[in-house]
């Protein structure tokens, strides 16, 4: 039988990882892959991702993967589509459906990066056609080019919930609500914010109660919650909607590992049951490794360096690295996994409700928390809010989020973070802000924007990341929104700045009377202006 | 409600009986139904043995005579109203079993064993392919001939297992599960004493019925039961629309199956190999098993070419050197009744061995069916 | 494994109102099976699924499992971990019987990157 001095399960940015570092070593890698493109969720993941350099900050999944990919190819590691591993037998070998037949190969190494699976939750109506996964719906959207609905409800407040929202949004859909069972919002601020100030609402103790409808969706109930998560009647409130998106979390997809006969733990906040693995993500068989989701749901950041880990280990056992440079090579990728779960998000605080300041000691925004937006009178309690006097940016990250490309951005090293990169970023009075938003475009939340209130009219402008087409020109006028979306006041597009190094994040620069800067934060192109032949083309 | 305790206060009852499969749960039921107090044991989860990883076959035929009368008694009497009785349904079918044969040598086999069959009193007859295709038309022409005993059938080991326990339940019996007996012991002359993990417990009989693991537990009060694991592997297809109702058997054993009332079809059977290479724990399945039952699945019944598998198991026979239980009072350690090593065709004659056990239990000895065939000490000389 | 005394039980079901929706969405298994399973003994995720088939569907228990779960620890008021898991078994993912039976040991490697 063919055997491998790997096999990977998994196209991911875990196993794709994984075998580029094995076949760096030098081994003979093969990777299987049950779908019909690479990638696991990178493809999808058309958002921006954050960290810091070596994490790959500030690029976009989709462009992570074909990197990863890229690689793949040039060091020789195989990657096979199409290709459904069925079962894993003793002595490392796997079953592999492929081209309308069964394929057994066997492995010295084996590394399973099967990844996770949407979580769901039950309500009267979960399984009518209409409600889906959040991650279907992206999929949907961002692989197939395929709108889920047209208007949406997201049940779900964390990242995936917060991240989709957006997308729907970009692809033209409404998104009528987000509903969030527990009373904080489950992902980062940053993300609920930059939905939330495109005027969706954000409801924290609430469920949904119903899907309405005869076969499919037509509609939906939603509740406010008590402590115990039972919803309070008398509060239902009925929504017009045609799509519900659940992102309750994500499932390991652990059954290989299980199958193979790994030895299982059941682990709440790892999403359910995972293998045991040691601190290099071997399992209790020898030379069975897994690294990424199928291990505990965390981020693709974290999934590569574990793929990592798991395929150094595997070179070092089969001779193809010496122990010394496995142990240094751990060594920074064990340092550069600390420094992407670090913060308030990470696996030590995932969960925690009770975390009121951040690690500088600024108390966290209450409003960010329980609506999505900063509230006006929490911004005096961070220092990267004030501006005046000629063009400065504002900074609106407010929560410890393992993230650093704008102080990379800034071209004039106005922006600071330093090496513990879950810090809030900081800036440098002295140095002058050129006003050239690089670093608008550079954040992965769009929490960055650049004030300028020297306009001599009583005027000044805000620029604000927009990542939404059609791009408005220079001259079209709209509205003003506030962090909450609400409508502030007229505005007129005076410049639009897309550098190659904005990677698609471009800044949208905006008139506003002087006395809206500190609010206005969204541009809402007038309805006139959108309405009409696109209409057509919606589902 | 199930009380979840981890405090086991209850330590001593009239019977103790060692294994929560079939066999256990269905002597439970009938001990505790006369009054008296029941402990069951269970070192894992309740119906997960042998009883767990069964394909649910109630057949007659192709039995060795010894345990014929269990198995007659248990279609006659006990199958056609069980689920009446337990009030659950167990989903009996009495659809009939055929037995496949392809080659001469394999009906000349099939004709031996109906023979001795119909000696014991069995009802069964030899069919030319032809009429084989009559009775389930979705088989190949490679059929050319096979046994049919029409009064063979299935039923649903979980609903079965299940149903015995509800009942015992019901009756007062007490299962205790995640506690693995060590070993038994004498108390004035008589077996009453059943140590475990989670310390000791006392009967005033003990029931052995843990399948493979009974061999271990009665050698610590010095029996040996000649009996030793075989690895089987089932499969389990997507549901499906009505096709046959048939048991499904063949003369060379390459596969065994039928379809549940599910509409799923469980098929099951050995490669060959994996009695010589596996190391019976922790039920994997082996990669060569499935493709080649498979194989023989498709050569025998074509319309399976595109039918789905969901799911496949792996359990093992606990298989007694001669290929028939023990089921007996133990004379040299009175207050010990053994049930076990059934050879993987027990589950259809399990509702008689409950009857079996409780008589042995309760007089000595199983007068309403005949057991003396399959007694402890029959495999080195004289009973006698 | 964990210990568990099982005996007779002395409360009558009680039906909730949510006992007719479903929680196994591939064997249509609603939450009243579900707590009529517990209610009649059946304890571990195994029993469960033996007794209402909840997990033995197409996708093996991974949409279900965390909900029969739920469903269980909040009527035996033990948490999730305590109740098991469906068992990860092969094929993991749903093969048509011909192209198990065309099963090969391969001994070529595969073909250079498919796509």
């Amino acid at each position: 039988m063919k055997r491998y001095e790997m096999i990977v399960i998994g196209a991911g940015p875990a196993g794709l990882s994984a075998a580029c570092a094995a076949a760096e070593a030098g081994m003979e890698v093969v990777v299987f892959d049950e779908n019909a493109k690479p990638g696991g969720q990178l493809f999808k993941q058309i958002h921006k991702f954050f960290g810091s350099r070596e994490h790959q900050a500030r690029i976009r999944g989709v462009k992570i993967g074909e990197n990863l990919l890229a690689d793949a190819k040039k060091l020789g590691a195989k990657v096979v589509l199409g290709a459904t591993v069925l079962g894993i037998y003793k002595n490392k070998e796997v079953s592999v459906r492929l081209e309308g037949e069964v394929r057994n190969y066997k492995a010295d190494s084996l590394i399973i990066a099967t990844g996770a699976a949407e979580n769901m939750v039950r309500f009267d109506g979960w399984t009518k056609p209409g409600v889906m996964g959040a991650g279907a719906a992206q999929t949907l959207m961002n692989l197939h080019g395929i709108r889920p609905g047209k208007k949406i409800l997201m049940v779900g407040s964390g990242n995936v919930g917060l991240v989709v929202a957006f997308q729907l949004l970009q692809a033209g859909c409404e998104v009528t609500a987000i509903v969030e069972a527990a009373p904080r919002v489950g992902g980062y601020g940053v993300h609920a914010a930059k939905v939330a100030r495109t005027g969706v609402p954000l409801y924290t103790s609430h469920t949904i109660t119903r899907a309405l409808g005869a076969d499919t969706v037509t509609g939906a109930v939603i509740a406010e919650v008590d402590g115990s998560f039972a919803p309070k009647p008398g509060t239902e409130k009925t929504l017009d909607v045609d799509t519900v998106c659940i992102a309750v979390g994500l499932s390991p997809m652990s059954q290989l590992a299980d199958n193979a006969g790994c030895e299982m733990v059941y682990d709440g906040a790892k999403g359910g049951y995972v293998p045991v693995l040691d601190e290099d993500g071997e399992t209790s068989l020898k030379g069975v490794y897994c690294a990424g989701d199928v291990c505990g749901i965390e981020e693709a950041s974290t999934a590569m360096i574990q793929g990592k880990i798991a395929a150094a280990k595997a070179a070092c056992e089969l001779g193809y690295m010496s122990e010394g440079a496995f142990a240094q090579k751990a060594k920074g990728y064990r340092e550069s996994l600390k420094k992407i779960r670090a913060g308030m998000f990470g696996p030590a605080n995932k969960g925690r409700a009770d975390i009121v300041a951040t690690d500088e000691g600024y108390p966290l925004s209450q409003s960010l928390l329980k609506n999505g937006f900063i509230a006006e009178r929490e911004t005096a309690d961070f220092p990267t809010f004030t501006y005046g006097g000629g063009t400065r940016v504002v900074i609106e990250c407010t929560q410890n989020i393992p993230c650093d490309p704008c102080q990379d951005a800034c071209p004039k090293g106005c922006i600071r973070v330093g090496a513990d990169i879950a810090l809030l970023p900081t800036l440098d009075a002295s140095r002058a802000c050129t006003g050239c938003g690089l670093c608008v475009g550079a954040c992965s939340g769009q929490a960055i924007f650049l004030i300028n209130d020297t306009l001599e009219d009583g005027h000044g402008t805000v620029g604000l990341p927009y990542e939404f087409l059609p791009l408005p020109q220079k001259g079209t006028s709209g509205k003003a929104l506030d962090r909450s979306g609400r409508e502030l006041c007229d505005a007129v597009v005076v410049d639009v700045r897309n550098s190659k190094a904005m990677d698609k994040t471009p800044m949208l620069v905006m008139k506003v009377p002087k006395i809206e800067l500190g609010r206005a934060r969204f541009f809402k192109v007038l309805e006139a202006a959108t309405s009409g032949a696109e209409e057509g083309s919606v589902l | 409600m199930i009380m979840p305790s981890s405090s086991v206060e209850k330590r001593t009852a009239d019977v103790i009986i060692i294994g929560g499969g079939v066999m256990g749960c269905g002597a439970a039921y009938q001990l505790s139904k006369e009054g008296l107090s029941v402990i069951v044991l269970e070192k894992g989860e309740l119906c997960a043995g042998g009883s767990g990883r069964n394909a649910g076959g109630v057949r007659q035929s192709a039995r060795d005579v010894r345990e014929i009368p269990l198995a007659v008694h248990a279609v006659q009497n006990i199958w056609p109203s069980l689920g009446e009785e337990l009030g659950v349904d167990v989903e009996y079918v009495q659809k009939g079993n055929l037995r496949l044969g392809r080659t001469e040598a394999h009906l000349e086999k099939l004709r031996g064993l109906v023979d001795k069959n119909i000696e014991a009193g069995l009802c069964l007859r030899m069919a030319t392919g032809a009429e084989a295709r009559e009775i389930c038309p979705y088989m190949s022409e490679e059929v050319i001939g096979a046994s049919w005993c029409p009064t063979d059938g299935y039923a649903n080991p979980f609903k079965t297992a299940f149903g015995y326990y509800q009942r015992a339940l019901d009756h007062g019996a007490v299962f205790i599960t995640g506690v693995t007996v060590t070993g038994l012991g004498k108390v004035r002359g008589k077996i009453r004493r059943v140590s475990t993990d989670e310390g000791t417990f006392e009967g005033e009989s003990v029931v052995l019925a843990a399948g493979y693991y009974s061999r271990a537990i009665a050698e610590t009060v010095g029996i040996e039961i000649p009996v030793e694991r075989e690895d089987e592997e089932v499969f389990v297809t997507e549901r499906l629309p009505p096709m046959f109702d048939q048991v499904l058997g063949t003369a060379e054993a390459d596969f065994y199956g039928h379809r549940t009332k599910h509409g799923s079809f469980l098929l099951g059977g050995v490669s060959g190999l994996q009695h010589f290479t596996s190391n019976h724990e922790g039920h994997p399945t082996e990669a060569y098993t499935a493709p080649s039952l498979v194989r023989a699945i498709i050569g025998f019944f074509p319309a399976f070419a595109n039918v789905k598998i969901i799911r496949s198991w792996s359990g093992h026979f606990d298989t007694c050197v001669d290929g028939v239980p023990v089921i007996s009072a133990v004379d040299e350690a009175p207050g010990l009744t053994i049930a076990c090593a059934f050879s993987g065709h027990g589950f259809g004659i399990s509702p008689a061995v409950s009857i079996a056990i409780k008589e042995l239990v309760m007089d000595g000895k199983s007068h309403t069916i005949d057991v003396s065939g399959l007694r402890y000490d029959r495999f080195t000389g004289s009973a006698d | 494994m964990t210990v568990i005394v099982r005996e007779k039980s002395t409360d009558s079901f009680a039906p909730q109102a949510e006992d007719d929706m479903l929680v196994c969405r591939c064997e249509e298994v609603t939450q009243g099976d579900i707590r009529t399973a517990v209610h009649a003994g059946l304890r571990t995720f195994g029993e469960i699924k033996r007794y209402s088939r909840a997990g033995m569907g197409l996708c093996q228990g991974q949409t279900c499992q965390r909900l029969v779960r739920a469903v269980v620890a909040a009527q035996l008021k033990v948490p999730a971990g305590e109740i098991g898991r469906v068992a990860g078994r092969a094929p993991v993912r749903p093969v048509v019987m011909k192209e198990l039976a065309l099963s090969t040991e391969e001994s070529e490697g595969v073909d250079d990157y498919a796509e």
